[in-house]
């Protein structure tokens, strides 16, 4: 293949698998062919740690044969291997049992597709030298032990990773659609050495579709070792019920259960525990989130779902509401639902009430947590504990470190606590979460 | 020319002149060392919902990565196609992290023989129909549904993976490794009354269709209904500082973070591990030996040889409280001086290797399981997990406890449920201080992930006593 991009090629490749699937008895099929292209350099300590570099390919089915489901794929595309996968797939089917909610979807859900430039793609991408990649990671080692207090830092890895990534979907009644895509990222990792042994890490990273659009790499190095930095002699606090600030970056770890409960899947499991809670209020008016498909360079933007419904925006939590779930076909007909989309896009807060700084003078007493270690969260019932790690909050400032703790709640009693959002999301994520403020948390330590 | 002694991947074309032809390549700008990993691999997956197998998945992955070691960087390149110019591609783009004459490839190439046969296979998945499957899967949905008045949802899934790797290296040599793994899931969902609970079970093994006996699916069915209903019982587990004990078994997940991550010598070799120069330093007390093995016939964590071909074999990781030595790959063992101690793994073609643990636990020690529950006044005993965490550096670790007791008075008093567990690492270990002679291996599905690679793992204890942990639980204290 000549450009291993090339929009045409992969179209006629993911054609061809419908095709071929329909050859082989399925009586409706989607098919999707992807090339991806990922080159990732790697820094330690003042040398190369790592360069990688690879187009990685496939090629992907959703099979329908005789009442009867199955999705498969493969890397191996010789054209007689093909072949004979997509008959043993089909005669795997017609093994399993009938499913008659299994269909594509309804064709009327395929439109209309907005008619807007999401901007994903960055058109400069192949100018990218790899000696402008390597001068990057040096760049940030460089900053991070420009620090105040480097002195203390005992390495630094930094990298940068870029990607391509292009596919090409196919439905058999009637769905087509391409996406491309890039993505930048500058990250970097610093240790320090604590007096009693330990080893304190802490990271940073930012990313953008656009090359242009990434912000100065220094920044990433200095803000990795300020953070590493912080975490010197870091203390277990004592078991105490306080208000609990999440830091923007962190917070997705506990929006994301929130949001897991709101599958069709777990629905219809009865895992979720907001099963039949539609309308009703799960939080505080700050909890108040909008599902945006069409932001332009956004992470999660698309055009349409991975089923090929057409993306529009929609509200998830209005002022604690709950508004709606995420229903795709297959669980919608289980439901008796009209299907909305499989999962979130990118997802945008309501107004907050500033950055962190003014939420911390805010709370005057409690933790900030600026980073959650393990723990789990109960789907079913919405119990979850937590480790954590952040800072004391004493006078409305930022005090001593505090480690090794841990946070437990119950999500359907934690989100009524939600006392204010930031107005900071945070930019290198889907997710977009601001910092969180909620009061009364079950802290357990000392 | 003829592929003589390449079995598995002969019939991808793989030749030993297209291995050499790529490690030729991969070498031409001085590289240290040079290897090249091909990988096939099968997945089937079936699942159950509401009472019908009506779903299969399944995933052909086949590929291969080239790399280049000069001292401690490397360079890396992978393909889905197999050709030679695919590979000298690879080889072309691996080669850059060097930057001087070319090294001298071996002329001649050996596929070893004799690895031993940890996952000997007696129904090979290539050969067990779907057909075969099916009647397991409804069988157990069945039996769970039965088993308890409460139980309204079942889910089971079944996973089966054949496949084989070839490792070929710059020293010549050639290794082939058929690599069988199957897996089971469970998950029950039960209601009384106005309260929803769920819980589950899994094995997983290196192992073909054999794995299921009578017995094995007897213990699914008893050991997820057991800790499905009990959940109805559970109270609140306290917060904050107590002692706990680890039930044997699937509590290895305290040696996984609280020692094993740490302990890989990746890590140590960027200093950034909280144990990094602390080898031969007493860090437990004398009854406790803990060790990383790849040699459990047919755990999940077993391997005949590692995704660098080299031998796997039992490392001790602390002997006697002591601790003896770090996993290594190529990579740290050449940057310690040490012998690879067959700990280089990596999740597909797709990545290098790293470090990584295999069946990681401790031996038995001198204490008994009924001594050390009668010596807690109050604390909390573990017996099943979900997952687990740590921090290298830092040394913080967590578990997450999705079933245990509370004990009271040297006696467990009642259930508790979804608590996580955090602690320090090495202090933590200087807090074992009690060692059962129980040791068990857990058969449950244990994946490890590190660097964004996970690979199947297995891990065991015997009960253990660790005097203070924090608790994470919203109860009394």
């Amino acid at each position: 293949m000549s450009d291993p991009m090339d929009q045409g090629e992969l179209a006629a490749a993911a054609r061809a698998a419908v095709e071929l699937a329909r050859k082989k008895g399925a009586q409706e099929v989607a098919a999707g062919a992807y090339r991806a292209r990922h080159v990732e350099v790697s820094w330690r300590d003042g040398q190369l740690e790592k360069v990688s570099e690879a187009t990685s390919r496939g090629l992907g089915f959703e099979l329908y044969v005789d009442g009867r489901y199955s999705a498969v794929g493969t890397s191996d595309l010789r054209p007689e291997a093909l072949d004979r996968f997509l008959g043993d797939a089909v005669a795997l089917t017609r093994k399993l049992e009938p499913d008659p909610f299994r269909t594509l979807p309804d064709e009327k859900l395929y439109h209309p597709r907005a008619q807007v430039d999401l901007e994903l793609e960055d058109p400069s991408h192949e100018a990218l030298t790899p000696a402008r990649r390597r001068e990057i990671v040096a760049e940030v080692e460089a900053a991070a032990r420009a620090v105040k207090g480097a002195g203390a830092i005992l390495s630094v890895t930094t990298s940068f990773s870029d990607s391509h990534s292009t596919g090409f979907r196919v439905h058999s009644n009637g769905f087509e659609g391409s996406s491309r895509g890039t993505d930048f990222w500058i990250a970097a990792e610093v240790s320090a050495k604590d007096p009693d042994g330990r080893r304190p890490e802490d990271w940073s990273a930012v990313g953008s579709r656009f090359y242009a659009a990434l912000p100065d790499a220094a920044g990433v190095g200095r803000t990795a070792a300020e953070r590493a930095l912080s975490r010197l002699g870091s203390r277990k606090g004592e078991s105490a019920v306080l208000p609990m600030l999440v830091e923007n970056r962190c917070a997705a770890r506990l929006v994301s259960f929130l949001f897991g409960a709101l599958s069709g899947g777990s629905l219809q499991q009865r895992r979720s525990f907001l099963e039949g809670k539609l309308g009703e209020e799960i939080g505080s008016p700050a909890l108040d989130i909008r599902d945006e498909p069409h932001v332009k360079r956004g992470f999660g933007s698309r055009l349409y779902d991975r089923e090929g419904l057409a993306s529009k925006p929609f509200r998830v939590f209005e002022q604690g509401r709950l508004a709606s779930y995420y229903i795709d076909t297959y669980y919608g007909k289980k439901l008796r639902m009209a299907p909305t989309t499989r999962g979130p896009s990118n997802l945008a807060w309501g107004p907050g009430v500033g950055d962190q700084a003014e939420l911390v003078r805010a709370v005057g007493e409690g933790i900030l947590v600026t980073g959650f270690l393990g723990g789990n969260s109960n789907g079913t019932t919405g119990d979850f504990s937590l480790g954590a790690q952040g800072f004391r909050i004493r006078g409305g400032q930022l005090a001593e470190p505090v480690g090794e703790m841990n946070v437990s709640g119950n999500h359907l009693e934690l989100w009524h606590r939600l006392a204010a959002v930031g107005s900071d999301p945070y930019p290198y994520s889907a997710m977009r979460t601001p910092s969180l403020l909620f009061e009364g948390v079950q802290f357990a330590g000392l | 020319m003829a592929a003589a002694g390449i079995r598995y991947f002969d019939r991808f074309g793989v030749t030993e002149e297209l291995i050499a032809r790529t490690i030729a390549e991969a070498l031409s700008r001085g590289g240290d060392f040079a290897d090249v990993f091909f990988q096939h691999a099968v997945t089937n997956d079936l699942a159950l919902e509401d009472g019908s197998v009506n779903r299969a998945f399944t995933t052909v992955q086949l590929g291969v990565g080239v790399r280049v070691v000069k001292g401690d960087q490397t360079g890396y390149g992978y393909s889905e196609d197999l050709s030679l110019p695919a590979l000298l591609s690879c080889a072309r783009t691996a080669a850059t992290i060097a930057d001087g004459p070319s090294r001298e490839a071996p002329s001649r190439y050996h596929v070893q023989s004799g690895l031993p046969q940890r996952y000997p296979v007696r129904l090979r998945w290539e050969e067990i129909g779907a057909e075969r499957k099916l009647p397991l899967l409804g069988g157990l949905n069945e039996r769970l549904l039965s088993a308890d008045r409460r139980m309204r949802k079942v889910s089971v899934h079944f996973r089966d993976e054949a496949g084989a790797v070839l490792i070929a290296d710059s020293q010549g040599r050639i290794v082939e490794d058929e690599q069988p793994m199957t897996l089971l899931y469970v998950s029950c969902l039960a209601e009384d009354g106005s309260r929803r609970e769920s819980g589950g079970y899994n094995v997983a093994g290196r192992a073909g269709f054999e794995f299921y006996t009578p017995d094995r699916l007897d213990r699914v069915v008893r050991e997820a209904v057991k800790r499905t209903a009990i959940l109805f019982e559970a109270v609140p587990a306290p917060a904050g500082e107590m002692p706990v004990v680890l039930a044997a078994g699937s509590s290895g997940i305290l040696l996984h973070e609280a020692i094993g991550h740490g302990m890989e010598a990746d890590f140590n070799r960027k200093g950034v591990s909280i144990y990094a120069d602390k080898i031969g330093k007493p860090i437990a007390a004398p009854f406790v030996n803990i060790v990383d093995d790849g040699t459990n016939e047919g755990a999940r964590g077993a391997i005949n040889v590692d995704d660098e071909g080299n031998a796997a074999g039992c490392t001790r990781l602390v002997e006697g409280g002591v601790l003896a030595t770090y996993m290594h790959d190529a990579i740290s063992a050449k940057h310690y001086g040490v012998a690879p101690t067959g700990n280089g793994r990596r999740e597909s073609y797709q990545h290098a290797p790293l470090p990584r643990m295999r069946a990681t636990y401790m031996l038995p020690g001198p204490h008994k399981k009924d001594e050390i529950i009668a010596s807690v006044k109050r604390g909390i005993y573990c017996e099943n997990f979900t997952n687990g965490q740590v921090n290298i550096g830092a040394g913080d670790f967590t578990f997450y406890v999705k079933n245990g007791w509370l004990i009271e008075d040297g006696k467990l008093s009642r259930p508790v449920k979804d608590v996580n567990i955090i602690g320090n690492g090495p202090r933590a270990l200087e807090k074992v201080d009690m060692v059962s002679d129980d040791l068990a291996i857990d058969e449950g599905g244990w994946t490890c992930g590190k660097d964004g690679q996970s690979v199947p793992v297995s891990q065991g204890l015997p009960t253990v006593r660790v005097s203070s942990m924090t608790v994470g639980g919203r109860g009394q204290p």
